[in-house]
């Protein structure tokens, strides 16, 4: 390999140029992402609601999120966990449409395991493990700083789409499998919510979440084959 | 073309990993260059041997604030009609709600300090940010390229100073004198995945050639670790470098000895501790441990600054299970000092002389402390020209 093709290599995964979203984008995002997310848990937690009234409930805590002040729950959320990543919002921005739909029930965590799902479900649980690992100094290298060289949201990117290039032959691919690459996709144009690629694709909530997942497909596939023997 | 192949699919996959590399890499600027530190502009035949005091008292605290702690001291340019900014935080008690950032500004003019006033306040910063700020602290001034004031403060989110978080202001008024300054966020600066807690600051920033500047940071989370974050001369955050592999290591000072070897000496969390070094050699791209320093350290913070090749000072709590006791201390490598001067040294171990700051204007050391809690005192070490002059182990030009 020669010195030029070297420069480039150190190019890419290098972490001391990292671009960050403006203020106004950042505060943007803040309230969207936080809109998002409680107005899909209040269409979940409403789901025996009529339609109508998941609508409008939901709407209106969406709106609530926009207040500005000491009154809005932005306020205390952003206080606590800062912004959720584009993962959660694209995630719950789904599952908000799926559940405003008439007669559809749909179930954070449902009682079918899509296989890429819970592929991807699992590397993200043991990604979030790495980076907690890492938040306490306990990995021989920073993670999160690799967060911010160029070749992250493009390795992160391939390995997301890894589930869409092995289903090729089953068809259809579960719509979760799209929430990571559209969240990198987002990520790369807009930088949000932090600048970093692990930030966008992942939050601490969201990683519980997908343990959760997890460890649920697993307990369903340890019943499953004790019932069959 | 069959999208339900397995090669067409890995082959888009990787097309489409590359276009987010090139876009990406299409909006970053170059890579900066290999930092190298710079010092204050000393006299050339300066000693640290030499200093004598040149003054001492107390910096006026704001009203209605029984509670002060956590100094920073800011040179100002030579035409600013104040010659250093000091900023701390005040309130009714520390991590209380009132709690917000003075400021004070030692004029030229009267070689007095100026009346304090509060340059920013939480729920002021909360509503420009969009989300609440629990509680401030520890503020730490740098001017950037465009003679901007930056600020770096702690602002808690929920929990204590552990659940803290480094929030970068900048100033926001036309002008730097006291009464118009006035600073609006940047950001909160992204340094841990965990909610970006619990990352504090504290020590003054290492001056880089290029007109921007390292700054020192920990985090404190049950463990504790140092990091270094490099800056532009614009203030935008290059980058992050863990300093130390301990996990008692916290509120690191950094001193030059060269452009490119830095110690970052540190406050030790563990019982009869020691103040902790460590030194890098590549302007801070990696970091290694040294042995702990000879000087005991009562889970105290220090504040440091390299004057020049061979000069460095050193403020530290010299008693062993107290903050009692406050000494100057000068070393030409960074790793044997000598005790120079007693800066404070308390009747009884309830006294607190504490979180020492140090800068270097109008040819003068310069240092700031918290007293009891309660109020900040300063004093200025000038060079004794007859003694400086006829030295032998003065930097000679």
């Amino acid at each position: 390999m020669n010195l030029e093709s070297m420069a480039w290599l150190v190019q890419w995964v290098s972490v001391d140029s990292p671009v960050l979203p403006g203020p106004w984008a950042m505060q943007w995002w803040l309230h969207l992402g936080w809109s998002v997310v409680l107005a899909w848990g209040f269409a979940a937690l409403g789901q025996a609601w009529p339609p109508r009234v998941r609508w409008a409930g939901a709407g209106l805590v969406a709106l609530w999120c926009w207040v500005p002040g000491l009154y809005s729950p932005t306020h205390w959320l952003g206080m606590a966990f800062q912004a959720p990543s584009i993962s959660s919002v694209v995630l719950c921005a789904w599952l908000l449409r799926e559940s405003l739909q008439p007669s559809r029930r749909v179930l954070l965590l449902p009682s079918s395991v899509d296989r890429s799902t819970l592929a991807l479900a699992v590397l993200g649980s043991i990604a979030g493990w790495a980076l907690l690992l890492d938040s306490f100094a306990l990995l021989p290298m920073s993670l999160y700083a690799w967060g911010f060289s160029p070749i992250a949201p493009a390795l992160v990117l391939l390995v997301a789409g890894l589930p869409w290039v092995l289903e090729c032959r089953d068809g259809a691919l579960d719509t979760k499998a799209w929430v990571a690459p559209v969240a990198v996709l987002v990520f790369v144009a807009l930088r949000l919510p932090t600048g970093n690629a692990w930030d966008a694709v992942l939050d601490p909530w969201l990683w519980l979440l997908l343990q959760g997942y997890v460890v649920r497909a697993a307990f369903r596939r340890t019943s499953r084959l004790k019932s069959v023997h | 073309m069959n999208l339900k192949s397995l090669s067409w699919r890995l082959l888009c996959a990787v097309l489409a990993a590359g276009a987010v590399l090139g876009v990406d890499l299409a909006q970053r600027p170059l890579a900066p260059a290999a930092a190298g530190a710079v010092g204050p502009v000393v006299p050339p035949s300066f000693s640290v041997d030499h200093l004598v005091q040149a003054g001492r008292g107390a910096i006026p605290m704001p009203a209605d604030a029984p509670a002060a702690h956590a100094s920073t001291l800011l040179p100002m340019p030579a035409s600013h009609p104040a010659a250093l900014t000091v900023f701390w935080f005040s309130g009714e008690r520390e991590s209380g709600p009132n709690v917000q950032i003075a400021a004070s500004q030692w004029d030229r003019a009267t070689q007095q300090w100026a009346p304090a006033r509060f340059v920013a306040n939480r729920h002021v910063l909360g509503a420009v940010l969009g989300f609440g700020v629990r509680r401030l602290g520890n503020p730490v001034a740098w001017m950037d390229g465009s003679g901007r004031i930056h600020l770096f403060v702690v602002a808690t989110g929920w929990g204590g100073w552990a659940a803290s978080r480094i929030l970068h202001l900048r100033q926001s008024s036309a002008g730097n004198g006291l009464q118009e300054l006035a600073f609006a966020p940047v950001r909160v600066l992204p340094l841990s995945w965990l909610w970006n807690t619990s990352h504090l600051v504290r020590n003054a920033p290492l001056p880089l050639a290029d007109g921007g500047m390292v700054l020192p940071v920990h985090f404190e989370l049950g463990i504790k670790y140092p990091v270094a974050l490099r800056f532009d001369s614009r203030g935008e955050f290059l980058g992050m470098a863990r300093i130390s592999r301990r996990h008692y290591a916290l509120q690191p000072t950094l001193l030059a000895k060269t452009r490119t070897e830095w110690l970052a000496l540190m406050r030790d969390a563990r019982p009869d501790g020691k103040v902790i070094a460590a030194r890098t050699q590549d302007g801070g791209r990696s970091w290694s441990d040294l042995p702990d320093l000879a000087l005991v350290n009562p889970d105290s913070a220090v504040g440091g600054m390299a004057l020049a090749p061979g000069h460095m000072l050193l403020a530290h709590n010299s008693s062993p299970a107290s903050r009692a006791w406050l000494d100057l201390s000068r070393s030409a490598d960074g790793v044997a000092w000598t005790p120079v001067h007693a800066l404070e040294h308390g009747a009884t171990d309830d006294d607190e002389f504490s979180y020492p700051a140090m800068a270097w204007a109008d040819g003068s050391v310069w240092l700031s402390y918290t007293v009891d809690r309660q109020r900040l005192a300063w004093q200025r070490f000038s060079v004794d020209a007859a003694a400086n002059a006829a030295a032998p182990n003065g930097v000679k030009p």
